[in-house]
């Protein structure tokens, strides 16, 4: 899985919900078509997914060591 | 604040919430139970009346609680919908809160009638839950640690069920069966294969999210539930091949596999980012160290039997485990969930901004109930060594502290309809 720039990394692992949610579908509103960002958490979020799906972005999952959920989301 | 709109989907607030108020009532009965009989409930594990008030906790308050909760997060953590959540939700917990009744009061009262319908009402309503929770799990691919745990415990969740169910009928219609064993067996995996695993499969979402620690490291992670089951079944095969042993040795590994995982989880809390120790925070404490600690009992009794002859020793091991671990790690949770289910379901209903967790469910009170929920698990760990001085004040400590619970809960709910109320009229 290709990582996007620093700029384009949501790490949410630290933060309560529903900041996660907030921040990723802020940072999708900042991004053009094509274009990728990842989303750092210590669960899956389903919630999320279904979001996406709705919109039509498409994501991808990988599971690291460490336990952070690595979620990289195409716009 | 669109976004936070997706939520739409979550089950209706009604549909958990039944099972989180009336979870408190059992364990107040419970509590109630032991201050009414006094000490002499607490002469062996075998006492009619304690396994009225045990019934009342695990299947009452706990499977409540547990099953309750499950269908709310299906979704959540899994990406599994119920269809038709408040329907399931209505029938199970009816099934549950009368077949807690019936059992309690089949022990109570020595009724084989009642405890013949106990095991129909909580065999037919748990495994109709089963059947809907794998309707809504099937074809979900197993992508985290969480899933294949939830997986795995309700497949347990079966086994405790049907072992629970043929101890009923067989205390009611005089099977001959190892009634001990298979008792022993049914504890295994209820506390163990069931709630073990469900707590490590929700653990690994709730305390990174809740306490701000760093995640549960993946390859353990993938590990521990499988191993619990492993070791159940390993259990479950002792008993039938009649080796005590292997009895022993299955027990002792999953002792072992509960005490890695607990101290995992402190470890875990050990660096977390939130500085102040909030009443959850507590609560994770306290019944990680109970755990621990009766899983050493367990772990010792393995390798000295004889310890396991002193009739307290069970009953403190039950104590731990119920009140001081599973108790804990339960209301630790329901006070961030309820309150966050609140906030999250004003959000959808249109009231934007909804107001701030603590305006729902404020710290003062749940730290009262936590004060009053350690002075019922000291009052109860005392009754074991002082039963006659110290069981009937154990006991209603114990419905205090869930008196306390009930009580905070139902007014982050009213507070809760408050807001639901101006928000529509605005």
């Amino acid at each position: 899985m290709s990582r996007p720039p620093p700029e384009r990394i949501v790490d949410a692992r630290y933060l309560e919900p529903p900041e996660p949610f907030v921040r990723t579908m802020e940072m999708l509103d900042t991004l053009q078509p094509g274009e990728a960002m990842m989303l750092l958490l210590f669960r899956e979020p389903h919630p999320l997914y279904r979001v996406l799906r709705q919109n039509g972005h498409t994501y991808e999952t990988a599971l690291q060591d460490d336990g952070t959920f690595e979620i990289l989301i195409r716009r | 604040m669109q976004a936070l709109l997706s939520f739409d989907k979550a089950p209706p607030f009604a549909a958990p919430l039944r099972f989180f108020l009336t979870a408190p009532i059992f364990a107040m009965l419970a509590g109630l139970l032991l201050a009414w009989s006094g000490g002499e409930m607490l002469a062996s594990r075998w006492m009619p009346d304690l396994l009225a008030a045990v019934h009342l906790l695990t299947i009452g308050f706990m499977l409540q609680i547990m099953l309750g909760a499950m269908i709310q997060i299906l979704p959540v953590v899994a990406g599994a919908n119920l269809a038709r959540p408040l329907r399931v939700a209505s029938w199970l917990h009816g099934g549950l809160s009368t077949g807690a009744i019936l059992l309690a009061a089949g022990f109570w009262f020595g009724q084989p009638a009642l405890l013949s319908a106990a095991a129909l009402a909580l065999g037919l309503s748990t495994f109709a839950f089963l059947g809907a929770a794998g309707r809504a799990l099937s074809g979900v691919p197993s992508t985290s640690p969480t899933i294949r745990g939830l997986k795995l415990a309700l497949g347990a969740l079966a086994v405790a069920v049907l072992l629970g169910a043929v101890l009923a009928l067989a205390l009611a219609r005089g099977w001959p069966l190892p009634i001990m064993h298979l008792a022993d067996l049914h504890a295994g995996w209820a506390l163990g294969a069931w709630g073990g695993t469900l707590l490590a499969a929700m653990a690994y979402v709730v305390v990174p999210m809740f306490q701000l620690t760093p995640g549960y490291p993946a390859r353990p992670s993938w590990w521990f539930p499988g191993l619990l089951i492993a070791l159940a079944l390993t259990w479950g095969a002792a008993v039938i091949g009649e080796s005590e042993w292997g009895i022993r040795a299955a027990q002792g590994g999953m002792a072992l596999v509960g005490i890695a995982f607990a101290v995992l989880t402190l470890r875990l809390q050990g660096q977390r980012r939130r500085a102040r120790a909030d009443v959850t925070y507590r609560y994770w404490q306290l019944g990680l160290y109970c755990a621990i600690f009766a899983l050493f009992q367990a772990l010792t009794a393995t390798i000295v039997p004889q310890l396991a002859e002193w009739a307290g020793w069970s009953i403190l091991f039950g104590i731990l485990m119920v009140v001081g671990a599973f108790m804990s790690f339960i209301v630790g949770m329901l006070y961030k969930i309820v309150p966050f289910l609140a906030w999250l379901h004003l959000q959808n209903a249109g009231c934007v901004p909804a107001p701030a967790m603590n305006k729902l469910l404020a710290d003062a009170p749940m730290q009262r109930q936590w004060q009053a929920h350690v002075l019922a698990l000291i009052l109860l760990l005392g009754a074991v060594v002082l039963p006659d001085l110290l069981a009937r004040l154990a006991g209603l400590a114990l419905a205090v502290a869930a008196g306390g619970l009930f009580y905070n809960l139902l007014a982050a709910v009213r507070r809760y309809r408050t807001y639901l109320e101006a928000a529509k009229t605005r």
